[in-house]
């Protein structure tokens, strides 16, 4: 899953190193631009229902986050 | 009560003396009282307006909070009892966000929709005759946040009506925000304090700072401003574009003195209010800038319009179809480039009932969901020619590009109609006439040379202040490290300038600022 998501989040913001960095929002590496072209390319690729409660930067400032987020999702 | 009066400053240094003398459980109580006395002076009708917002999200929240208490308390795998509480949480939020922005609607919207309505029936419809309450789009805007907070489970209510009165109706953001979150601003309110120093001297320096700002520089250029740009100016392109170069000073050091004046006497209280602006000025695309500029009701719209809207069935099903028929990235930006255009317009719409502020929503909106949608080929141009992004000259290049497009916008918000603005856009191309600029035909718009210097040297120092503040250099924590002489000398250097070129002035006349009419 972990390659899969990295790979979205490549074609939706190229240039960013997902692999490393842990403060997506925070530093301003992706916005709520891409926040929402990432989930909604997520709820397409894993068939998961992300809620706009669930849009917060904890939940997506590191590709390990994001994950977690899904896999909460897909309960 | 303006800020700029006396009333204002007496209330502010009465409430600061007296905060800090008072037991800490009843501070919040005296901040409350001087947050009525501040709104009453507006006439006894906006209070009740503004009680009524109170009284509505006040009981919205309540409802909702106990909603989910009712939703946690629900056994696992009920799916009729949580679809029931959800359908209860979507009426009461809805129908509290309804009658909130139903209010807005009524004050700002009505007569311009009976005036688009064709005479035969727009004349027989009553008109709004109250006055607009004084900051209702930002009250209106901060307490429905705290709805859509509690709806989305975000944080408990607050049960006592009057402390949470005391959220909504903090009377130094009264005017024109920022727009304040509950679980930002309400406990710093309604915390026990004792007096820091530091807070206080910061304070007082903020404060002055954007009286300054607003006083000395943004009232000045308002005169000029107000000379030119009129229906049917008599000046040419080049006056006109000098105009409007005055505008944005004054347009920037009104509203962002206003904010540093609010944040100001908030910090002398010790509260920390949220920032509204972070340098726009260097911005380096559209989008940067209103990530730069009112920064609170930016978030307030993707908090609460963008997501939502973005995430909502019809955007889910217009971006599948996208995908299909567009394809390639476009087709997956598609909708939310849509929701990204929707929101400018709102923002443009939001600033007042006129066709100037809907064309001002759809110049943001089609430049911006232009460059979202044409990123990519940007971004190839700019690898083929080989330019370095973190380079001086690109950085500049881009800033100045994107106050090129700023100020291309801020003809439609100042002309006093839509069509007046595009004909001035239209003089100043067609018609510069740059001899007016040297020929004393400046001097003959209300302000003089030593103005027109004052102006000029002012908006060149907040410019500086700002360039170091990007660096990184945080200007009151390096005066507070040093000596006690040296800050004593910058305050009162400050109230020197703001007694000599503000507040003192002959024939001073204080204008409004400019973002409480919205």
């Amino acid at each position: 899953m972990r390659e899969q998501v990295i790979a979205i989040l490549t074609e939706l913001c190229p240039g960013v190193d997902f692999e490393r960095e842990t403060a997506l929002i925070d530093d301003g590496l992706v916005d709520s631009l891409d926040i929402v072209s990432i989930v909604t390319e997520l709820m397409d690729a894993f068939d998961v229902e992300i809620n706009v409660e669930d849009l917060l930067p904890e939940n997506f400032n590191s590709v390990d986050a994001i994950v977690g987020l899904i896999e909460r999702a897909q309960g | 009560m303006a800020f700029t009066s006396w009333s204002f400053v007496a209330l502010a240094a009465g409430t600061v003396l007296l905060y800090y003398w008072t037991p800490g459980r009843w501070q919040w109580l005296l901040l409350l009282a001087a947050s009525v006395v501040f709104y009453a002076a507006g006439g006894w009708g906006s209070l009740c307006w503004l009680a009524g917002v109170i009284a509505v999200t006040w009981l919205a929240g309540l409802a909702l909070g106990r909603l989910n208490e009712a939703r946690r308390a629900l056994p696992k795998g009920d799916k009729a009892a949580l679809a029931a509480v959800k359908r209860k949480k979507k009426a009461a939020a809805a129908a509290a966000a309804l009658l909130c922005f139903g209010l807005l609607y009524a004050m700002k919207y009505w007569d311009f929709t009976v005036d688009l309505l064709p005479a035969s029936l727009g004349g027989r419809l009553p008109r709004w005759d109250f006055v607009m309450p004084l900051g209702l789009s930002f009250f209106t805007f901060q307490a429905v946040g705290y709805v859509i907070d509690v709806y989305r489970d975000k944080y408990a209510p607050q049960k006592n009506p009057a402390r949470y009165a005391l959220f909504v109706s903090f009377f130094p953001q009264m005017v024109q925000g920022p727009i304040g979150r509950y679980d930002a601003l309400a406990p710093q309110l309604l915390a026990a304090r004792k007096l820091d120093w530091k807070d206080l001297q910061f304070g007082i320096q903020l404060a002055l700072w954007g009286y300054l700002k607003k006083m000395v520089i943004a009232d000045r250029a308002a005169v000029l401003v107000d000379a030119v740009i009129t229906e049917n100016t008599p000046y040419g392109g080049a006056v006109i574009a000098f105009a409007m170069v005055f505008y944005c000073i004054q347009l920037y050091c009104d509203f962002s003195g206003g904010i540093d004046i609010t944040r100001g006497v908030a910090r002398m209280l010790g509260i920390e209010l949220a920032v509204n602006f972070r340098r726009p000025l260097f911005a380096t695309s559209l989008t940067d800038y209103w990530r730069r500029w009112h920064i609170t009701l930016g978030q307030w719209m993707r908090d609460y319009l963008f997501y939502p809207l973005s995430l909502s069935k019809p955007f889910a099903r217009l971006g599948k179809w996208a995908r299909k028929r567009i394809g390639g990235l476009p087709g997956k930006i598609f909708a939310t480039s849509l929701a990204t255009f929707v929101v400018y317009l709102v923002i443009g719409i939001w600033h007042g009932a006129n066709f100037r502020y809907i064309a001002f929503g759809l110049w943001n909106g089609t430049v911006i969901t232009a460059s979202l949608l044409l990123e990519r080929r940007f971004l190839a141009w700019r690898t083929a020619l080989r330019i370095d992004q973190a380079s001086v000259p690109w950085r500049v290049f881009m800033t100045a590009r994107t106050s090129l497009l700023v100020f291309l916008g801020r003809y439609l918000t100042r002309a006093p109609r839509l069509l007046t603005a595009l004909s001035l856009l239209w003089t100043t191309v067609s018609a510069p006439r740059l001899g007016q600029l040297a020929d004393g035909t400046l001097l003959t718009l209300g302000l003089t040379a030593g103005d027109l210097w004052v102006v000029a040297l002012g908006a060149l120092a907040v410019t500086v202040l700002e360039f170091f503040q990007e660096r990184g250099v945080q200007v009151r924590e390096s005066l507070s490290r040093r000596s006690g002489p040296l800050q004593w000398l910058a305050l009162a250097a400050m109230l020197a300038v703001l007694a000599a070129l503000g507040i003192f002035r002959a024939g001073y006349i204080s204008s409004e600022f400019i973002y409480g009419q919205f």
